[in-house]
């Protein structure tokens, strides 16, 4: 499959580029971010997909989070894809911002007029990584998922449904039980029709009940003042429930944080660097760097 | 009308003085007026109750100069009856003014008494101190003065001694010129004359025997006198720790006083590895091994010096390295990771070394430390091996809890280890029960004895807290704890101590999984520490090869 490259940056000793691609599973042309750290001029790099969020686009995780430099100091290749397919000329499509364009929520719809192109699923979970892989010196046993809201629900449940796939997986406050709030039951419906039980096989608390494959070890993290939270859109405790009776392991951690997108450490954790300035959760840039840290304790490196 | 309460019990010693004393006082108070009336207007007092003073009225019922000073006329019977009312309250008011003062001379005169008492005590008690003192100085100043004078008598006689010795030379010399001359005389019979009759003379100086051991010392003494005196000796530092190799020592010295030097010269000699068994010999020391830690950087030893003796200096011996010497009975050696050491003390004094202490072996690979048993809380029981700690049901008498100038945890339930002082890298693992409420983690050497492990800053510590709906978990330091949910619980605890890079981490060992890392720089030296907050127990596993993750 033909890579174009779209843009290439120096970064803390590596490059970030953007490629386009013609993608099969999306039937248009997408954009993705990929951070090659120094190691890789030489060696095979563990890789590491983030999945952003609502009305994301390839750009704003490479612009504003800062995870070149932790990514080079440990060596990681990190792969930061669009949210939904583009320019489909759906009807529709541009009305919502949490459902349509920039809110694909990782699914594979199943109803029209979404099904041709919003296979998020299968484009995250199959084409994107034989991309990779083909293309740049991955270490194709090392991968990794992670993501913030919407695309911490899709690293969820790409982990959940693909046991042994995924190293680590982790997530910034991500939406937990789609079934049971507005977002997701908004898109479910729209992608996956009025059928409940359809929705089952994309909701990571109904998924984790169901899990058996290799321990998996789930990192979340999560703002105590998030709107979201306290708007039952995120719902972390229904997951954290059904993963203490069926053992599923997780750390989930509420940070001091006052909003969504302003996913800061707290001090106590985040000793060298500093507080960030306020204002927006790129400045989880800290917070990736613990899980880049948390990638190389699970032997991705 | 009743005057206020005092307590018949304490009125009632001095009750009797009181009324001697008030007899008198009150006829002067009274400017006479109770002269008149005598004395049976005080009542006795009960010895056990609290009754007020309650005081009959006067009865003798003479009209009352009061009434006559107040020239109130009219009535009399009433005016007198009203006065004499007022009179006798009055005089009761009067009576009782005068019993408190008597009763506060009284206490007074008791004051001084005991004042006085003390005061002679403590006059006695010095001058029976004083006396002591007094004797033991002077028994210290004649025995100063018998040795004085001994040291007198023996060289009065040594340097007599000398003198004869110098004579008896003197003498030999003219006997021996005598006999040259006398050899010289051609005259061969006046010399056999000569001669014999020298010979008795000379054998008489020949047998004068001069005790050899005394005049070396007495000549350099002698010697002394008209040269500039020798310098005093210098003293040898002890030996370094790592100052030695197998082919090479390094010896330090100093030298204590304002004495010119023109140089130095060192007398060294080895030490036969055999020598015969000499009383003087120190004995071999006795390795603690319960007190010993180690890591993959080095170990400290500890042992019992094992003389009752003195002993010079100790020698730690590593096969393979040499030989190390040591002034205290403790010692921290530099080894690499990953080996198997033995090692054996000895104790070595003027002698010469003892034998060699029992052999323990040290492993380098994890790290290896005990509990400190003296800081354990009296609740806490440690297992025989060591390694586990109880908190049970029963109560401990008081007696074990009220001990001052402890060492131990007085509040939490807790236990500190040994581990070595290295600033390295240090993994250890702590096993629990699903129920079992616990504080792991490390605590500063000083931290406060009475305070809980995490509340302080001092301390951080892993929590479990066991509620009827959950298990909660807590990273505690100063008090602090991050929000954090944990949906497997860990039995088995992986701790790992980085002071490099200043963090603290914890691991569920089972899963590989990192709970949760602590990021201090630590500026002293941290021990492990073990709380139980309910009834349980713990056991800790030391000497275990950190995991990969653990240091990632």
């Amino acid at each position: 499959m033909a890579l174009t490259q779209v843009s290439s940056n120096r970064c803390a000793g590596g490059f970030q580029k953007v490629f386009e691609h013609e993608s099969t599973e999306l039937k248009c042309k997408m954009k993705f971010a990929v951070y090659l750290p120094p190691k890789a001029e030489t060696d095979k790099c563990p890789v590491m997909y983030w999945l952003s969020g609502l009305t994301c686009t390839e750009q704003n995780f490479i612009t504003k989070a800062g995870s070149q430099v932790p990514a080079a100091e440990h060596g990681l290749i990190v792969v930061a894809p669009d949210t939904s397919p583009r320019g489909c000329n759906i009807e529709g499509e541009d009305e919502n911002w949490d459902f349509g364009t920039g809110a694909g929520f990782y699914v594979n719809a199943t109803q029209d007029p979404w099904k041709t192109n919003y296979r998020m699923y299968s484009y995250i979970t199959e084409e994107l990584p034989k991309l990779i892989n083909a293309n740049f010196p991955t270490d194709p046993d090392k991968m990794s998922i992670s993501g913030h809201s919407m695309g911490g629900h899709g690293a969820l449940i790409c982990a959940l449904k693909n046991p042994g796939k995924y190293k680590a997986v982790s997530a910034f406050a991500p939406i937990c039980n789609p079934m049971q709030c507005p977002w997701g039951q908004k898109a479910f419906s729209g992608y996956l029709g009025p059928d409940r039980s359809a929705w089952e096989a994309y909701d990571a608390t109904v998924l984790a009940a169901a899990y058996c494959g290799p321990q998996l070890d789930v990192l979340i993290d999560q703002g105590r003042d998030d709107q979201f939270l306290s708007a039952s859109q995120l719902l972390p405790d229904n997951l954290i429930a059904v993963c203490s009776e069926k053992k599923v392991p997780v750390v989930f951690r509420l940070q001091p944080v006052s909003s969504n997108t302003r996913l800061l450490t707290d001090q106590h954790d985040s000793c060298m660097l500093g507080k960030a300035p306020p204002g927006d959760m790129w400045s989880s840039g800290f917070v990736f760097i613990r899980v880049i840290a948390l990638f190389f304790l699970y032997g991705l490196v | 009308m009743d005057l206020h309460d005092i307590r018949g019990g304490r009125l009632d010693v001095i009750t009797e003085e009181a009324e001697e004393l008030s007899r008198e006082s009150t006829n002067m108070a009274d400017g006479g007026l109770r002269a008149a009336r005598g004395v049976s207007t005080f009542q006795r007092f009960s010895v056990d109750t609290d009754e007020s003073l309650c005081f009959e009225p006067c009865e003798d019922g003479l009209p009352s100069p009061i009434g006559a000073e107040r020239g109130l006329h009219g009535d009399v019977f009433e005016v007198a009856e009203a006065e004499s009312d007022g009179v006798t309250i009055r005089k009761q008011l009067q009576g009782k003014v005068t019993e408190m003062e008597n009763f506060a001379s009284h206490l007074e005169e008791i004051f001084l008494t005991v004042e006085e008492n003390f005061g002679r005590q403590e006059q006695h008690l010095e001058q029976h101190y004083n006396d002591v003192l007094q004797t033991l100085s002077q028994r210290c100043d004649d025995r100063a003065a018998g040795l004085e004078e001994e040291k007198k008598g023996k060289l009065e006689a040594l340097y007599k001694q000398l003198l004869a010795c110098g004579q008896a030379m003197d003498v030999s010399k003219e006997l021996i010129e005598t006999a040259q001359e006398v050899y010289r005389c051609p005259d061969e019979r006046l010399f056999l004359k000569v001669s014999q009759a020298l010979l008795p003379c000379a054998s008489v100086s020949l047998e004068f025997n001069t005790p050899l051991a005394n005049l070396p010392d007495v000549k350099t003494m002698m010697d002394s006198i008209n040269i500039v005196p020798a310098p005093s000796a210098p003293v040898i530092n002890p030996q370094t720790p790592n100052s030695a190799t197998q082919t090479s020592l390094r010896v330090c010295w100093s030298l204590f006083s304002d004495d010119t030097v023109e140089y130095y010269e060192l007398y060294y000699r080895p030490v036969l590895e055999d020598t015969p068994a000499d009383s003087t010999l120190p004995s071999p020391p006795v390795i603690k091994q319960r007190e010993c830690a180690s890591c993959p950087e080095a170990a400290l030893i500890r042992w019992e010096s094992g003389n009752t003796d003195p002993v010079d200096s100790y020698t730690v011996e590593l096969r393979e390295t040499g030989t190390v010497a040591v002034p205290t009975c403790q010692c921290l050696i530099q080894l690499q990771a990953g080996r198997r050491y033995l090692i054996c003390v000895r104790a070595v004094n003027i002698g010469g070394p003892s034998s060699r202490s029992e052999v323990i072996s040290v492993s380098t690979t994890g790290t290896l430390f005990s509990l400190l048993e003296d800081t354990a809380h009296p609740c806490l029981c440690i297992s025989e091996d060591g390694f586990t700690i109880f908190y049970g049901e029963e109560e401990l008498p008081i007696s074990a809890m009220a001990l001052e100038d402890n060492n131990a945890f007085t509040r939490c339930v807790a236990v500190l280890g040994g581990l070595i002082p290295v600033r390295g890298r240090h993994y250890w693992e702590v096993e629990v029960d699903d129920g079992t409420e616990f504080r792991i983690g490390v605590a500063s050497e000083d931290t406060e004895r009475n305070s809980y492990l995490g509340a302080n800053n001092t301390s951080w510590c892993m929590r479990h807290i066991l509620t009827p709906a959950r298990h909660k978990y807590e990273f505690l330091h100063n008090g602090w704890s991050p929000d954090l949910r944990i949906t497997v619980n860990p039995v088995r605890i992986g701790v790992a101590l980085d002071y490099e890079r200043g963090t603290l981490s914890f691991f569920n060992v089972a899963l590989e999984q990192h709970l949760h890392t602590f990021q201090c720089h630590f500026q002293n030296h941290v021990q492990p520490c073990f709380g139980l907050d309910n009834p349980g127990a713990l056991t800790v596993h030391t000497g275990i090869e950190a995991p990969k993750y653990a240091f990632a």
